[in-house]
């Protein structure tokens, strides 16, 4: 184990832990053997294909995205003088950024039990032990938010002069102690409320959301810049005092425009005093948050199954085979239930779903569009892209080990199993995401193209099955997911070809009288043909 | 009696390091096998062979009068395994792990769900059913996987440490229940390093010692061969292991070096 610049350069500021009555040395221990630890894991942004030797420094080489999301950052701190405007539409971004970002990678060190049966068993004092806990957020905070901010900062320096830098940064170091408390108040409340599971949905679905925010943040900010209009005047109103960005930004107008008037001020007083105020409200409230902690470790409440007969009718149609029935069952639980599968795949499935629109309106934006003749309803093939990464998620979990069941159960092969997990993520995940689509598109373009989004239906079908064969046949949530290499990853970039081809035949049939109705009917006998064939018991 | 298992001249190794150097074994219906040795003697591997977990092992093993070769699967069917380190798909509920279980088992979901429910509850546990295995205590999920070893109505049990974890009123419902198997003609091998408890309940004990049998019958037989009382001093004679007290003596000086 080396010893850490980070923690060098926290000796320097030795005593005024010392003054606060922490056991600096033993505090100092406890993050060298954490910050150890955190060497070893990647954040949830990165951790799709990672080898397993590259990890040291992997949470600062994984910074550099921040760096570049903090590029977008530059005309709003860099230049103008429009400071309320500019600078809350900054700290939104940044008070965006950073919480999502401690809330998907941080939540574990905040919500960390081990600590009570290891920490707290020793002795040492809790004062210090939670003065660890919450440098131990703040270093990563502090270097996500340089990170972050250190390029706009500079040119906000050389161009705005040297108060608004050193304005910036204090109010960085505000924004930061605001964030940690929020959060923290925040678990509070949720642990208050519910029990552990619920909180790391909760947790689970941040996560999910800022993936699929940074993915659609992406494509939208590429073509945003056209939209932003720097001479906006922002008023105040009453309402806007609970726009937290407006609060830090309001000191630039007051020290470097002079506007004294009673929001500004204010405003200049909430930025100050409520930071403060909500650390010393989150250092009372640690007693009750480490004491609710416990219910992390408890057990969660039982929740009914609902047993449903249509459902189960449908299902012994679908699925002919008990066993087939039962990896459907399980298959469709795992899907609903691993977290992990969820962070990996819903994201993409959000995108899914967005991702037909940004082409449509991409290609339509510079000529009119007569809907009902139009075929841009073809664009709804864009959202099987996220059949072939979940096709490949499904050979994996997090819980692989669990797999020994399947060696010790009476089963002569696995192609049932298999076959029952893909039916299961079309039904669950695939086909609600198509129906939603395919009843906007109809509003769009009219029923008349039932039949082509039938055909659209089938062909998904049929391209799961070409995903999974291409893809490697695996015994459904077996594998680890660090597992997932670069050769699969491309694996599934080139299957996006098979893809371009059922749209591109689709398109050109389509051109013929009831060309649409011949290409579903030869889809339908091929997609039979297809599954009887790759799922043919092997005896 | 019939003969459940018959295992000859059983091998196997990783690599060049041999794990198992020629096991002989007939296991009759009905018979409570304590299947004790020390740790890395070969216990759970053996067991492993025999569930299909491992494979490529020399020698040969017949469960229910039929050998166990490459592709047959059905034998299976009649088995039941509690591992010692279970993972489980832990982010299911109870209930849907056993029925899980149940229907791959061949039961239906609707028969596998009421005895699964009503074997939890009788276990005390049935206030978990529809929670999440991931909140489980330890004790709750070890009686979940002994469920899930006995949902299926097994002929033969492989017991890896199963009471681990379980509370002193749930072990006396557990021995009970292995006595009420074993009277119903169940086979049952259990593996543990708690002496006494093997001691108890078996109605022949299996030594297993650098990969052979070092001792096979029951403990009347084992105390009649050999001159120590207990199942814990005969296991540490025919392991060859006298040093505790030395070892103690010295991990004890070693610890108050300290201050």
């Amino acid at each position: 184990m080396t010893d850490f610049k980070t923690l060098q350069l926290l000796d320097k500021f030795r005593i005024v832990f010392v003054k606060m009555g922490i056991d600096y040395e033993m505090m100092r221990k406890i993050l060298h053997i954490k910050l150890t630890m955190d060497e070893r894991k990647v954040p949830t942004l990165f951790n799709q294909a990672r080898k397993k030797d590259d990890q040291k420094y992997g949470y600062i080489k994984s910074l550099w995205i921040y760096t570049l999301f903090g590029l977008v950052l530059i005309p709003f701190m860099g230049f103008g003088q429009n400071f309320l405007f500019q600078m809350s539409i900054s700290f939104a971004m940044i008070i965006f950024l950073i919480m999502t970002s401690l809330i998907s990678d941080f939540s574990s060190v905040l919500l960390d039990v081990r600590d009570r049966s290891i920490l707290s068993t020793k002795p040492i004092a809790a004062r210090t032990i939670n003065a660890a806990k919450f440098m131990h957020i703040f270093i990563y905070l502090t270097y996500l938010t340089i990170a972050l901010t250190a390029i706009p900062l500079l040119v906000g320096l050389f161009n705005q002069g040297i108060a608004f830098f050193i304005l910036t940064v204090l109010e960085l170091i505000l924004i930061n102690l605001f964030i940690v408390a929020l959060t923290a108040i925040l678990y509070i409340v949720i642990l208050r409320f519910f029990d552990g599971e619920k909180l790391k949905d909760v947790i689970n679905y941040v996560q999910i959301g800022l993936s699929l925010m940074l993915m659609i943040g992406y494509q939208v900010l590429i073509r945003s810049f056209e939209f932003v209009n720097f001479d906006m005047v922002v008023a105040f109103h009453w309402w806007s005092i609970f726009l937290i960005p407006m609060w830090f930004a309001a000191p630039y107008e007051l020290l470097l425009n002079g506007d004294k008037s009673l929001f500004t001020v204010l405003y200049c007083i909430f930025a100050i005093v409520i930071p403060l105020l909500s650390i010393w409200l989150y250092v009372k409230l640690i007693p009750t948050f480490e004491r609710n902690l416990q219910k992390l470790l408890n057990t969660s409440k039982s929740k009914k199954e609902k047993n449903n007969r249509l459902r189960a009718l449908l299902l012994k149609i679908i699925c002919r085979t008990n066993e087939e029935r039962a990896f459907y069952r399980f298959a469709s639980l795992m899907m609903k239930q691993e977290r992990e599968f969820k962070l990996k795949v819903y994201p993409s499935l959000g995108f899914s779903f967005i991702i037909p629109f940004i082409f449509m309106f991409t290609f339509s934006r510079h000529e009119d569009v007569d809907y009902s003749v139009s075929m841009g309803y073809l664009n709804i093939y864009f959202s099987m892209l996220i059949i072939p990464s979940a096709v490949l998620m499904l050979g994996h979990s997090e819980k692989y080990k669990a797999a020994w069941i399947y060696k010790v159960f009476p089963l002569k092969d696995y192609t049932e199993l298999k076959k029952g997990s893909l039916k299961a993520f079309l039904i669950k995940l695939y086909i609600p995401l198509y129906i939603f689509l395919s009843i906007i598109f109809c509003f769009i373009y009219g029923t008349r193209i039932i039949p082509d989004l039938l055909t659209v239906l089938v062909a998904s079908c049929i391209y799961t099955v070409i995903c999974y064969i291409s893809i490697g046949s695996k015994i459904p949530f077996t594998k680890p997911y660090n597992e997932i290499g670069d050769a699969q990853g491309w694996k599934a970039l080139l299957l996006f070809i098979p893809l371009g081809m059922l749209a591109g035949l689709h398109f050109l049939i389509a051109q013929i009288f009831f060309g649409s109705i011949i290409y579903l009917i030869a889809l339908i006998i091929m997609n039979y043909i297809l599954w009887k064939l790759v799922f043919k018991r092997t005896q | 009696m019939e003969e459940i298992l018959t295992i000859t001249n059983l091998t196997k190794s990783y690599g060049s390091k041999e794990i198992l150097k020629g096991i002989d074994l007939h296991v009759s219906r009905g018979e409570i096998i304590g299947y004790i040795g020390p740790n890395g003697a070969g216990k759970s591997t053996t067991v492993k062979i025999i569930l299909g977990i491992e494979g490529e092992y020399g020698g040969e093993i017949k469960l229910f009068g039929e050998n166990i070769g490459q592709d047959r699967v059905d034998y299976k069917r009649r088995i039941g395994y509690v591992p010692e380190i279970a993972d489980v798909y832990d982010n299911l509920t109870g209930y849907e792990y056993l029925t899980f279980i149940g229907q791959l088992y061949g039961l239906e979901l609707e028969i596998a769900a009421d005895k699964s429910k009503t074997l939890m509850e009788l276990f005390g546990v049935g206030e978990a059913y529809h929670a999440r295995i991931s909140s489980y205590s330890k004790g709750m999920r070890q009686k979940l996987l002994i469920i899930a070893s006995l949902i299926h109505n097994p002929d033969l049990l492989f017991l890896d440490e199963p009471i681990n974890g379980l509370d002193a009123n749930s072990v006396m419902i557990f021995k009970e229940i292995l006595t009420q198997l074993a009277a119903q003609g169940k086979t049952i091998f259990y593996s543990s390093h708690i002496m006494d408890v093997v001691e108890k309940i078996s109605s022949r004990i299996i030594l297993l010692y650098d990969g052979k049998i070092a001792a096979d019958g029951t403990f009347a037989e084992l105390q009649a061969e050999n001159t120590e009382g207990t199942l814990e001093k005969i296991f540490n004679q025919l392991t060859g292991f006298h040093d505790h007290k030395e070892i103690g003596e010295k991990f004890v000086s070693i610890v108050q070096e300290v201050r």
